[in-house]
């Protein structure tokens, strides 16, 4: 393990809204939104290049008034780099000790949260609303499936497949089921 | 809508600031196409004032029966042009303008006034949120939508009254629309400050607990639950986050698995009355 690197957080592409106690970063480059709760938005920020893991945890310890194991500060960075929220990947080193391991240890010890970095993909307009799969087998937001012998005009007014009576009779060329016509132009 | 926006087989108007252009080879197409956006915006539409259409929407009649409807020359989707068609049709343009729409958050959401604060559940369709305002509008609540949560810059959320749109009231699965009044209730017209925000989940099997007690969401936890149904974030990403954040900082966010709607939107508005006392 090298504490002494100095890891640099991303800013690039990014919109970033502070909140009380967590940040919430969005990046449009993936369309995925990360919740960072306070362990993890305090080291993110911290990052900047000229802190050390080590100075980090010195600074997160001052902070907080308790003391902090750096592989609190690491297991951050773990989650950091794998969300691509600093400028370059730095490999986390848990002293040849798993995750999960270390997870546990500081876990049973900690008067700090650990840090959490949560993501979604967010939705496109249509996936917000719509119904996906194939004009035979059509998926309802609820993912249920549609029965072609039930009308369920439902999906079609929510932008996706669309089932009428007994028969199926609209479909979304991106659902790949018209095949010929997907990404047809006029 | 007025036939005045309909020129030359080519529709033109704005929603939300949202320049919107429909042509079709049969204007009886368009008619139609006008029909169901009626249902659905409530508010209207402006004739377009100035400058180009934003968003060009095609209808073209095939040979064999069928029609192809296309978005910026893109096909979207074909079939028999019958009542689903132009449903689906209305869909994408709706959902165009849920995108788009200018300095407004559009979320998948029904939402309810009670006592001069909104109550926004945002759902995916099909999960019961038309059903559960409904129950809500029963007990006095004030109308907004089923479809969605407009929320403006400053995180207020402003009436969306179209036709509520209920399922399982014939025998199979079809929607059926129904005006407020229908249900013995009122439209609310007023734009009013979000009081609460339901994160539920149906589950048939839910039982009523005696006390209900939900789970209250941080900020940001509730900032990535309602981006899961927030329409423009990938369009609009910082002025989206900057308006939640107004949201959540101001309203209580709760989490719940909830059972039959009747039920549950009683204790639903006693939760509220009481967190907002």
């Amino acid at each position: 393990m090298n504490n002494s690197q100095r890891p640099i957080a991303r800013k690039d592409g990014l919109v970033i809204q502070e909140m009380p106690d967590e940040v919430l970063v969005f990046d449009m480059e993936t369309n995925k939104a990360h919740c960072l709760n306070e362990t993890a938005a305090f080291v993110w920020k911290a990052c900047d290049g000229k802190n050390s893991v080590t100075e980090i945890s010195k600074l997160f310890g001052n902070q907080s008034g308790k003391p902090v194991d750096e592989n609190l500060v690491w297991l951050a960075i773990d989650q950091l780099n794998e969300n691509n929220l600093l400028e370059e990947k730095i490999q986390a080193n848990f002293n040849g000790q798993s995750r999960r391991e270390v997870i546990k240890k500081i876990g049973l010890a900690a008067v700090i949260a650990l840090p959490i970095v949560s993501s979604l993909v967010a939705p496109t307009a249509a996936f917000a609303v719509a119904c996906s799969g194939t004009v035979a087998n059509c998926v309802r937001p609820d993912g249920q499936t549609c029965d072609p012998g039930t009308p369920c005009t439902g999906c079609g007014a929510q932008g996706g497949c669309v089932c009428s009576g007994s028969a199926c009779v609209a479909r979304l060329a991106a659902t790949g089921v018209s095949g010929d016509s997907k990404g047809d132009k006029k | 809508m007025e036939n005045k926006l309909l020129k030359e087989n080519q529709l033109n108007f704005q929603s939300y600031g949202v320049k919107i252009g429909i042509k079709a080879e049969n204007p009886v197409f368009l008619e139609k196409v006008q029909y169901e956006l009626k249902k659905v915006f409530p508010n209207g539409f402006e004739k377009m004032i100035s400058g180009a259409v934003e968003h060009q929407f095609f209808i073209k009649s095939k040979n064999d029966g069928t029609s192809r409807f296309y978005r910026n020359e893109e096909i979207v989707f074909e079939g028999v042009p019958d009542n689903s068609f132009y449903e689906a049709v209305e869909s994408q343009i709706r959902i165009t303008i849920a995108e788009f729409a200018v300095e407004k958050v559009f979320i998948h959401a029904g939402v309810v006034g009670w006592k001069n604060r909104a109550i926004i559940i945002p759902a995916q369709s099909w999960s019961g949120k038309s059903t559960l305002v409904a129950e809500l509008i029963k007990l006095g609540a004030l109308y907004y939508s089923d479809e969605y949560a407009v929320l403006d810059c400053q995180g207020n959320v402003e009436p969306f009254p179209k036709w509520l749109s209920l399922r399982g009231i014939s025998r199979n699965s079809a929607q059926r629309d129904f005006s407020v009044e229908s249900l013995g209730g009122t439209a609310g017209t007023k734009t009013i400050p979000v009081g609460m925000v339901l994160i539920a989940r149906y589950d048939t099997a839910k039982r009523i607990p005696r006390k209900w007690q939900p789970k209250r969401l941080t900020g940001g936890e509730a900032m990535m639950e309602i981006l899961r149904h927030t329409l423009p974030i990938r369009n609009n990403p910082k002025f989206v986050l900057k308006v939640l954040n107004k949201l959540v900082t101001r309203a209580i966010i709760v989490k719940t698995v909830r059972g039959e709607a009747k039920e549950f939107a009683e204790m639903l508005l006693n939760y509220f009355e009481y967190q907002t006392e």
